[in-house]
């Protein structure tokens, strides 16, 4: 295993900037996601990766060694296409063959109808393998159909199939379940995350649905505008996001934004609320952003506590839990809240609630979208 | 309108028009070609196979079938494989593709009756552009090769109007004229192939253009080639203008140019033999038929895989 390392990577299509120095080190056998959205040059990257892109400048890194002039064939890396990309006319089993057949047996023994009579034990020791991943993959059945026979799920799995035979340094995978159906996806991640913890081998994964790079991934580059703009693990992407952008990327329904002043002593507010923590008065926090989950709804029993008011607008009941969708009081803004069931069961829309933060959770940015910093609890006492 | 008889009234204008345009003209030649009918004559006699008879045993329809296998046979892979390495090239080159398109594509537009007359200008025996420049070579070491030796010594193929060469000059007139066509058909297949095939192709390892033809372009073409060869095929059945344009006596030296359709021109306008012209018709019709079943049992069990 090898470890693969990209050095100040950009691409440039004419005047536009597609990539604009990204650095990026995959350790040997590490889940790692691209994700962004739609034309944010993730797929560009990894094509690059592939060799199927030339990049305008900077260095691919495989083993230590640079290979920006090897050519995509020869990289060692294995591809599955948003498409699958397979040989239409191709059963499965040929499918399979090809990568092993083209690296390993001359030109004469791969010829049509002569080459299989000259090469007969190289012939069956390649179908063996071919027999042994498709094991794995449970598409022993399928072996003999063509693509055109198999349902979306089945085609996934004999491009896998394909990828996975020859042992490849990494796997590129390039949005391979956005042609299935939402439940199939939802099992066929669990089924890559296994795969990936079996195989051992290093898998880079690019996405636009955050979603996948959050229950899949090791690691997970969040990018935008031909950037990385955060490369960690899901948990600290999701908990602890180094940009607004991360932030309103990642994470579904998307965390709120509300507008934040910050008073002489560091006091932090948003549309009247105070939050408990401070900053340095000298740091100047644009935004409050707050995850759905961390917003309580507080019962009206008389009990006073620093609060939001607003207009549940509409209910997204997930049967578990419930979305409310609400229009703040001053009527410029609008909030998620995600809820138990049972706690809002009674909540009608267009009834009136209050809601507050849960203490600690509050993330604050700066006017770049930077994030920002509370002060540490013991200074803020001496403050 | 409702009823039983409103489908009628929808297809009923296809259907009649089919029938008077189509099937009943097939129908009255095959019936023709059991009689012995002439335009003009007030009845006919029906005499059975006889006019099938004479096509099997006379020698002029001997030649007739030898004459027209000869340039399907060459016509059809010549166009074919130089339709397909033309749309190839073209396809590969970055500029000046519409350039060479429209150079390749200029015979097909050109009127064939037109472009005759110059190739027997040039094909001309002695004063032929082809024959001069031939007679340049006299005297180099291009005289070692038994072609020129025996050129310069006495003279050069007549070509048009030798019986060794003249079906072969025919059909290679009949090669430049159709192979700019079969390319823009190949042109066409060959942007619906998807790209992400040719990179899947590089990723499985496939390094040389080869390979990538072998395993992604050629499968890819396989409903293309199937068209393109039948519309070959059909097209190299009804070749008549050549013939008829450089040899309006009938079917050139020895009759060795003397193809179907000039047969059904010859023997039905003509000499007004309705009979025997129409059984020649109904075995055209029998041939081209057949290559539209093998081309529709091949489309839709070989190269449709979706």
């Amino acid at each position: 295993m090898a470890s693969i390392r990209l050095s100040a990577i950009t691409k440039s299509f004419g005047d536009t900037q597609v990539l604009k120095g990204i650095d990026l080190a995959i350790e040997p056998g590490e889940f790692l996601t691209l994700v962004g959205p739609s034309g944010c040059g993730k797929s560009t990257l990894l094509r690059i990766l592939a060799g199927l892109e030339a990049q305008s400048a900077g260095d691919v890194i495989i083993g230590g060694e640079t290979i920006n002039k090897v050519r995509a064939a020869e990289r060692n890396l294995a591809m599955v296409f948003q498409s699958y990309a397979l040989y239409p006319h191709m059963s499965v089993l040929q499918n399979m063959m090809t990568p092993l057949t083209l690296r390993d047996l001359s030109f004469r023994e791969r010829l049509p109808f002569v080459g299989p009579l000259m090469a007969v034990g190289k012939y069956r020791a390649l179908k063996e393998r071919v027999a042994e991943t498709a094991k794995i993959l449970q598409i022993e059945d399928l072996l003999h159909r063509k693509p055109g026979q198999l349902s979306g799920g089945q085609r996934q799995r004999a491009a896998l199939g394909r990828a996975m035979v020859r042992n490849p340094v990494a796997f590129l995978m390039d949005e391979p379940l956005s042609n299935l159906d939402a439940a199939l996806r939802v099992h066929m991640r669990a089924e890559l995350a296994e795969l990936h913890r079996r195989l051992g081998t290093t898998f880079v994964y690019v996405t636009h649905d955050q979603a996948e790079a959050l229950t899949m991934s090791d690691r997970m580059a969040v990018m935008m505008g031909g950037e990385i703009l955060q490369l960690d693990s899901p948990d600290r992407v999701y908990s602890d996001p180094q940009d607004l952008r991360v932030a309103s990327f990642v994470g579904s329904p998307k965390i709120n934004c509300l507008p934040a002043e910050v008073d002489q002593e560091g006091r932090l507010s948003c549309l009247g609320l105070f939050l408990e923590r401070r900053v340095l008065p000298q740091s100047d926090p644009k935004t409050v952003a707050i995850r759905p989950e961390h917003l309580v709804l507080i019962s009206q029993d008389g009990q006073s506590r620093p609060s939001l008011s607003g207009t549940v607008t509409h209910k997204e009941n997930l049967g578990a839990e419930v979305f409310l969708h609400l229009a703040l009081a001053d009527g410029a803004h609008r909030m998620i809240l995600r809820a138990e069931a049972e706690q809002v069961h009674d909540t009608s829309l267009l009834s009136r609630i209050d809601i507050a933060f849960r203490p600690g959770r509050a993330l604050i940015f700066g006017a770049k979208g930077e994030r920002l910093r509370f002060l540490p609890e013991r200074q803020e006492k001496a403050a | 309108m409702r009823g039983r008889l409103t489908p009628w009234w929808f297809a009923g204008p296809a259907v009649v028009l089919m029938v008077l345009i189509l099937i009943a003209p097939i129908v009255i030649a095959a019936l023709l070609s059991f009689t012995d009918y002439s335009l003009g004559n007030s009845g006919a006699d029906w005499v059975g196979l006889k006019n099938y008879d004479r096509i099997v045993s006379r020698s002029s329809f001997e030649k007739m079938f030898i004459a027209t296998f000869t340039y399907v046979g060459v016509v059809v892979p010549l166009s074919v494989g130089l339709g397909l390495g033309a749309a190839l090239l073209i396809n590969s080159l970055k500029r000046f593709g519409d350039f060479y398109k429209t150079i390749y594509f200029l015979p097909v537009m050109a009127a064939l009756l037109a472009m005759a007359i110059v190739w027997e200008f040039t094909l001309h025996p002695t004063i032929g552009l082809i024959n001069e420049t031939l007679t340049l070579a006299c005297g180099s070491w291009l005289e070692s090769f038994a072609f020129f030796e025996r050129g310069c010594a006495r003279n050069f193929p007549l070509w048009l109007g030798d019986k060794d060469y003249a079906i072969w000059t025919v059909a290679f007139i009949g090669v430049w004229q159709g192979f700019g066509f079969t390319m823009v058909l190949y042109l066409a297949g060959l942007t619906s192939v998807p790209r992400e095939l040719y990179q899947a192709a590089e990723m499985d390892g496939a390094k040389g253009g080869f390979d990538r033809f072998r395993l992604v372009t050629w499968p890819m073409l396989g409903p293309t080639t199937v068209f393109v060869v039948t519309i070959a095929c059909i097209r190299s059945f009804q070749v008549f203008d050549t013939v008829e344009a450089f040899y309006p006596q009938g079917g050139g030296p020895s009759k060795s140019v003397y193809v179907m359709m000039f047969a059904i021109f010859e023997k039905g306008i003509q000499q007004n033999l309705i009979g025997l012209g129409s059984a020649v018709t109904v075995i055209f019709l029998t041939f081209v038929l057949f290559l539209t079943l093998v081309q529709r049992w091949l489309v839709e069990r070989r190269v449709h895989y979706a």
